[in-house]
């Protein structure tokens, strides 16, 4: 399949699966997973960074589009595609992608995912619940949230990650 | 000008950043101020239609409750009709449809409670009358204010935003108070600016007051949960209940004001005059 194709169709499945399942999970007040960040995780490694950037800002818009926030996605999707090159080297320490194209499963290994993963939600969920309280006022309350929802996120996007993984070995 | 341009290509991944950051927080600094988010229509037709797809496979499983509630509504009016009928048939004319509001019935098509400013949008748009600033209730209690409108579909603001202060009225003692949302639970809100010399007790009814100017008078808000008295010559503080349950809403009513134009040209002369 043609690997803009992919990406389109693996776009608009996140954003629906993030506005019309996820968060109409309720988990009490604190935890709001988000899983949509995927699609910039899985960006190939050559991709130029000002395209990063751009996907990123429109993905959160969409996302935004659907909530009802303007900006709010928008603004840390965009942060965390800015500090996506510098997470990829700095988990990936000397490890060399000669003949890998993007991130995936079944040429990396699962911790490397996960220490991928790990930053990648750190960042969007503090620049998203700082942006979304719009102050230092509760900020007691807003660490609680981050807490409480970035692990619930990396088990969800792991999740998705390995059953995606399974397909792709049976295409 | 050479550069200018060669520090532009050197740094266009940073100037794109910063370039993208300040219009992200500046279209989130404009949509803090609920009635100035005109500019960013957050309601649009096709977002609309999606969640109103997403909402009928759900609405299905729930036409069972959805009836009951209907049915018990219907039940209750019927008994407050009889009483008006009793007591105000012989000197009012009832038929003669002089009323002070119109009711349009909605659906909720997409709901949250879990954000820290939660929207409800319905399946009423500009074509059905609907315009912002106008009340929304639910059989039970309030829900909130339409602050966007696209043709076919609104979105409101919900009572669950930390934004949201409605002005609210002690059924006991008729004194007025405050509500807001503040905490992280979608069935509580706060009651503040409660004068000192009232005591609440659990189960006190809080009604809307007339002084909101967007919901009509006596509409029911909750009840007390708890009683929170402050120290001496501070005011206090009460949880209610909300009356509506955010979680399961699905069938609201859009309160029309049929004399809100007259209000409105009213307050607009007195601010000509001050």
């Amino acid at each position: 399949m043609n690997k803009s194709i992919l990406q389109i169709i693996r776009f608009i499945a996140l954003v629906l699966f993030q506005v019309l399942v996820i968060n109409h999970i309720r988990l009490g007040g604190y935890v709001h997973p988000y899983i949509y960040l995927i699609f910039i995780m899985l960006l190939p490694f050559s991709i130029p960074k000002w395209q990063l950037l751009v996907l990123g800002f429109v993905l959160g818009l969409t996302i935004d589009l659907f909530t009802g926030t303007p900006g709010l996605h928008a603004g840390a999707t965009t942060l965390m595609a800015f500090c996506r090159p510098s997470i990829i080297s700095l988990v990936s320490g000397t490890l060399k992608f000669d003949n890998i194209q993007e991130p995936n499963l079944s040429q990396l290994d699962g911790v490397w995912f996960f220490r991928y993963t790990l930053c990648m939600v750190l960042v969007h969920h503090f620049a998203l619940f700082l942006l979304e309280s719009f102050s230092f006022r509760l900020f007691g309350q807003v660490m609680l949230r981050i807490l409480l929802s970035v692990p619930i996120s990396i088990f969800l996007i792991m999740m998705i990650l390995y059953i995606f993984k399974t397909d792709k070995k049976r295409e | 000008m050479y550069n200018l341009r060669r520090f532009i290509l050197k740094h266009h991944f940073v100037i794109l950043f910063i370039l993208l950051e300040v219009i992200s927080v500046l279209l989130l600094a404009r949509s803090q101020n609920f009635h100035r988010n005109r500019m960013v229509n957050s309601t649009n037709d096709a977002v609309g239609k999606i969640y109103e797809w997403s909402s009928e496979v759900g609405n299905y499983f729930r036409l069972n409750s959805a009836n009951k509630q209907l049915a018990e509504e219907n039940a209750m009016l019927r008994k407050q009709l009889s009483i008006v009928y009793d007591t105000a048939a012989h000197i009012y004319d009832i038929d003669r449809g002089d009323t002070l509001y119109e009711y349009i019935p909605a659906q909720v098509v997409n709901n949250s409670t879990n954000q820290t400013n939660n929207y409800i949008i319905i399946n009423k748009g500009a074509v059905d009358g609907i315009k912002r600033d106008m009340s929304v209730i639910s059989s039970d209690g309030i829900v909130g204010v339409v602050t966007d409108v696209s043709r076919h579909y609104a979105s409101i603001m919900s009572l669950l935003h930390s934004k949201s202060v409605v002005g609210v009225r002690i059924k006991e003692s008729q004194e007025l108070a405050s509500l807001k949302w503040e905490t992280n639970n979608y069935r509580y809100g706060m009651v503040e600016d409660i004068p000192t010399h009232i005591i609440l007790k659990q189960g006190d009814t809080i009604l809307t007051s007339s002084h909101s100017y967007i919901f009509p008078e006596d509409l029911m808000v909750g009840t007390v949960e708890e009683f929170y008295p402050t120290a001496i010559d501070a005011l206090n503080k009460a949880k209610i209940r909300f009356a509506t349950d955010f979680a399961t809403l699905r069938h609201v009513y859009v309160i029309k004001d049929l004399y809100k134009p007259e209000i409105d040209s009213l307050k607009a002369k007195f601010k000509k005059d001050e």
